[in-house]
């Protein structure tokens, strides 16, 4: 929306900062780095080669789309945006299409396939799911960043992000440390559950999708309604 | 607008991020068989510096019971999680240079540096617990049809309310 | 009509976006809040908010970095 008065100040403005300077030139480096390491693991394993670009690739789309998760938790309850919810909704909705697939390739036609032959991240639920999800949730809003984000603010020069890299090296390391204690307290006790299991592939995605689609056009409903002030 | 400042200066929609990035992890993981994961490294980190203090990691029940995740031929400071964490550093990098955005953003005070570091230590503390973090028990979990993604999320929700209660009385 | 300055340079995510929300509400029609910041995210979800509420708002660049962000307060 236009208004004469900030189209003045503007104006006004510009003519008294001095013209931005290029960082173009700083792009030597970085970008040699990128073709110097592409090549080197390109020679010796392929599988880090495409970590390394689908990294960099990572690296680019959070930083330019400004991805960020906690912001896509918490501008719903601050100000009652859901684009950024809504954006982490697609990108679930079109992994779960594409991680579906992958995984029924790997184990769909073995009748009693193990757990741990099933390629993603599968892990047990239960109480320390939920503690540990509280925990990171504070944490992320406190900190400023969850830990993809603490990683794309370092590389746009964020000193204090830094500093969140260090608390979390402290609160793995912690953490790994103590975890003997949790699991003998409950970890123990909680159970890996694979969707596909109880009910089947298809019927497991097409009921997530499902969801994930409903969750989606809730939030939209939602950022609808929210479009008058509200605090 | 021409479209190479579009491209290359303008941030991009919310929904094209969530796109790319949902590609980008299928491709990931039909490519190395294992999908997106971050905290891990960052664990790595840490035990490798004890581990060159002379402190031997490898009898912690953590590692003892779950074994250490490295690969053949890999060490704390050299895996590919620590290949993903530095093309992802440098990416970001690449992608601010690009628009001459980068700017080296001081701390601005004592309760700005204190709040960065507990929170860091909390997240940390949590990724533990709950076997990863927004990627590995969130973003990666819930496609991989493993319900803990769907609970972590939820519960994360929770503690970012939490924390915003948290943030609101001290920060602002 | 009076101009409101804010600073917001070396602030953490989401200060800036909630010291803006705080900033307008106090302000007058038609008063113009002038803000300041380094984070790159501002430019995206203070732009998004004030657009959603019917505000006026527009910013440019100051420098690598750091930008310059105006909002008249049109409700």
């Amino acid at each position: 929306m236009k208004s004469s008065r900030i189209e003045e100040l503007k104006r006004q403005r510009q003519t008294e900062i001095q013209p931005k300077k290029s960082q173009l030139p700083y792009l030597f480096f970085p970008v040699l780095a990128f073709f110097a390491l592409y090549y080197y693991f390109f020679n010796t394993d392929k599988t880090y080669s495409i970590i390394w670009i689908v990294g960099i690739l990572i690296g680019i789309t959070m930083q330019r789309s400004r991805f960020c998760f906690v912001a896509s938790f918490r501008d719903p309850i601050m100000i009652g945006n859901t684009s950024l919810f809504r954006a982490v909704i697609i990108g679930l909705i079109i992994a779960t299409v594409g991680f579906g697939i992958f995984q029924y390739k790997a184990v769909g036609n073995i009748p009693n396939y193990s757990i741990d032959d099933i390629p993603g991240q599968i892990f047990p639920v239960g109480l320390n799911t939920i503690i540990g999800a509280l925990l990171f949730g504070i944490g992320m809003v406190i900190a400023g960043g969850c830990a993809s984000g603490t990683l794309i603010r370092i590389g746009e020069g964020h000193i204090m992000q830094v500093v969140v890299l260090l608390g979390f090296v402290i609160g793995t390391t912690l953490g790994a440390g103590h975890f003997g204690f949790w699991e003998k307290l409950f970890i123990f006790s909680s159970k890996t559950i694979y969707m596909p299991q109880y009910m089947g592939f298809l019927p497991a995605v097409t009921v997530q999708l499902a969801v994930l689609g409903i969750l989606y056009l809730l939030a939209g409903w939602y950022d609808k309604k929210n479009n008058i002030m509200k605090l | 607008m021409d479209f190479k400042d579009r491209l290359l200066k303008k941030p991009w929609p919310y929904w094209m991020g969530g796109i790319i990035l949902g590609f980008l992890n299928i491709f990931l993981l039909f490519g190395t068989g294992a999908a997106w994961k971050i905290t891990t490294s960052f664990l790595y980190l840490g035990i490798g510096f004890l581990n060159k203090l002379g402190i031997n990691t490898g009898s912690w029940y953590y590692f003892k019971t779950y074994g250490t995740g490295l690969g053949e031929g890999e060490t704390y400071f050299n895996n590919g999680l620590m290949i993903m964490a530095i093309a992802m550093i440098l990416g970001s990098l690449i992608s601010v240079l690009l628009a001459s955005e980068f700017r080296f953003k001081k701390i601005k005070d004592r309760k700005q540096l204190i709040f960065a570091l507990l929170g860091g230590i909390i997240m940390g503390y949590g990724t533990r617990l709950s076997f990863g973090c927004n990627i590995g028990a969130y973003f990666s979990a819930i496609p991989s049809l493993s319900l803990h993604g769907w609970v972590f999320g939820i519960f994360m929700f929770v503690g970012a309310w939490i924390g915003s209660k948290i943030l609101f009385r001290y920060m602002l | 009509m009076a101009k409101h300055e804010l600073d917001c340079m070396f602030e953490a995510c989401p200060i800036p976006l909630l010291k803006a929300l705080k900033k307008l509400n106090t302000m007058e029609i038609g008063e113009i809040l002038i803000m300041r910041t380094d984070h790159n995210c501002s430019i995206v979800n203070v732009v998004e908010w004030a657009k959603k509420q019917g505000h006026y708002i527009d910013y440019i660049e100051l420098g690598e970095g750091q930008w310059e962000i105006y909002i008249e307060k049109a409700k």
